[in-house]
């Protein structure tokens, strides 16, 4: 069996007394698309750091291509792409003078370069505004600029900071685009606060707490996990609403319910009792049942908590 | 090795070149408006200094100071805005090349502009004054310039990296590198301090250096130990300020 694109093997990280990284165990296949979420201190950054070789763990293994991060450091940033979170472009360099310079810090021949650098810009839509410099640029040219500088030279595994953060919704749905179209070619690790995002990538998604990974599989098998309860929304005709509340309140089979006027929100032990909610509202002027999926952000907000992080 | 310092230094000198005309007006500016001052409107007052026409007794100093200025500055700005505000030190920091070949591509980069702007002014002292120095005496000067650019380089890479709010960098040259410069015997002899002082100044590297830059450019006098203190100066400067960032860059 071929190597796990990135692996992780009880990866720690501690700064004094916190610990950011906490044993730490992932393995994320080749080619795949793999979504880390987590809440604002979760340990994202610190584990993409490490894994980019710009920081080092306090114990633990990681590797990249099977790579050791610690002992193969040039190897390994010479087969990655980093796209960070702040957006580094250098803003005393043109568009093209960005991924020239980065090309030669990869020690590729002008030639090479050259031609590269051409399909890229015109791969992101920046061809026309290779002269000009990325202060001039608006958000989403920006980070599709650092999306190009991060690919100039071919990587094997692509990193993507939280890659859309600060986009409107058409230069995030843009750059999606251009994720989705290098899925296969490379390995693509992205972390974001989005959960659409992660649900419209993501082939796998691990979702991450205080340093610890604690739920890990792709957007079904996660939302799967997260009980077996299953929430219906009733809407009646006409005034008695709060009858049927009631009566559907006082059924063995309904976990919890919610009205908002004449919509009832029920959430049943499992699908199956659907049929006992049906025969009891036999008669009763239903408008409308309908099943509530759950979302990413719901098994997200489940495993880690509502309360708001600094 | 170094091929990722040739490509941040070729970077930064894009840059330089781009605005070479701007950069060149404002760094002339202030040597040049002290040299009208107290060089050319001080000169009838003071007269002689140390067997010189003020106006050539301070010449040197100024070109001397413009470098090791432009140098430091260069350094320490350049490298706390890569580091702090458009975060290229860390776009460097994930391609295949190491911490230290950044950080030598920044003090060639401070060393360079240093150079380039010491002559500078170095030229314009030369075709406004009728002082004309022997070639000689220019070329023996180099070996203070050079070394003495690199030091003030290293300094400012130090500070870049140590210092992480720009009003801290401001305070550092107000209280420590320009005080140094000034009190480097650059507009009096070091004979006008009290004999006690005197050993403890000649101890410092500035000394050396605008002291031995003065005589030799002046007289011709080449103060080999000078020129060394500066030399060696500059190397644990260089060692210190590689060592310095590389402890920052791990952090």
């Amino acid at each position: 069996m071929a190597t796990a694109a990135i692996v992780t093997r009880s990866l720690t990280k501690s700064y004094g007394e916190l610990t950011a990284l906490d044993s730490f165990d992932l393995e994320v296949e080749h080619g795949s698309i793999f979504g880390l979420l987590g809440p604002n201190g979760a340990g994202k950054t610190t584990l993409i750091r490490i894994l980019t070789t710009l920081m080092r763990q306090s114990s633990g293994d990681a590797s990249i291509e099977g790579l050791d991060i610690l002992r193969s450091g040039r190897e390994i940033r010479s087969m990655i792409g980093v796209v960070s979170q702040e957006n580094s472009l250098d803003r005393y360099l043109t568009a093209r003078e960005n991924l020239e310079l980065h090309a030669r810090l990869h020690g590729m021949e002008k030639k090479l370069y050259k031609r590269r650098i051409d399909d890229l810009l015109e791969l992101m839509g920046l061809a026309g505004r290779q002269k000009d410099f990325p202060d001039t640029f608006s958000g989403g040219m920006q980070r599709r600029l650092v999306i190009a500088r991060a690919l100039v030279h071919q990587p094997q595994v692509l990193f993507l900071d939280e890659p859309t953060t600060g986009l409107d919704p058409q230069s995030r749905r843009a750059v999606w685009e251009y994720v989705r179209s290098l899925a296969g070619s490379m390995t693509i690790f992205l972390t974001t606060h989005y959960l659409e995002e992660a649900e419209q990538l993501c082939d796998r998604i691990a979702i991450m707490d205080h340093g610890r990974l604690i739920a890990i599989g792709s957007t079904q098998e996660l939302k799967d996990r997260l009980s077996g309860a299953t929430v219906y929304e009733i809407e009646f005709a006409g005034q008695d609403a709060d009858h049927y509340a009631a009566l559907l309140g006082a059924m063995p089979c309904v976990i919890d319910l919610k009205q908002v006027e004449n919509k009832i929100a029920i959430t049943l032990e499992c699908w199956e009792c659907l049929s006992e909610i049906v025969t009891a509202l036999n008669g009763v002027p239903v408008r409308r049942i309908s099943l509530q999926e759950r979302t990413l952000e719901d098994v997200f907000i489940s495993l880690t908590g509502q309360k708001v992080r600094e | 090795m170094l091929r990722g310092s040739l490509a941040i230094w070729q970077r930064d000198m894009l840059i330089l070149r781009r605005s070479i005309i701007s950069e060149l007006v404002a760094v002339v500016a202030y040597p040049l408006t002290i040299y009208l001052a107290f060089g050319i409107g001080m000169q009838s007052y003071i007269g002689l200094v140390d067997g010189a026409p003020y106006s050539m007794f301070i010449a040197p100093g100024l070109i001397t100071m413009t470098a090791v200025s432009a140098a430091y500055n260069e350094s320490v700005w350049s490298l706390w805005f890569h580091r702090r505000v458009q975060f290229t030190i860390e776009s460097y920091r994930v391609t295949p090349i190491s911490v230290s070949e950044i950080v030598i591509a920044k003090i060639f980069t401070g060393f360079t502009h240093g150079i380039i702007k010491g002559c500078a002014v170095g030229l314009v002292i030369f075709t406004i004054t009728p002082f004309r120095f022997p070639l000689e005496h220019l070329l023996q000067y180099l070996l203070f310039l050079i070394p003495g650019s690199a030091l003030f380089s290293c300094a400012g890479i130090i500070s870049g990296t140590v210092m992480d709010k720009p009003e801290t960098i401001g305070k550092v040259e107000a209280v420590l590198v320009m005080p140094l410069i000034f009190m480097s015997g650059l507009f009096f002899p070091l004979s006008s301090y009290p004999p006690s002082v005197v050993s403890w100044v000649r101890a410092l590297p500035t000394t050396a250096l605008f002291e031995g830059a003065r005589r030799v450019l002046v007289a011709g006098d080449m103060q080999s130990l000078a020129a060394l203190q500066v030399s060696l100066s500059a190397i644990v400067a260089f060692v210190a300020a590689v060592c310095i960032f590389r402890y920052k860059m791990s952090e």
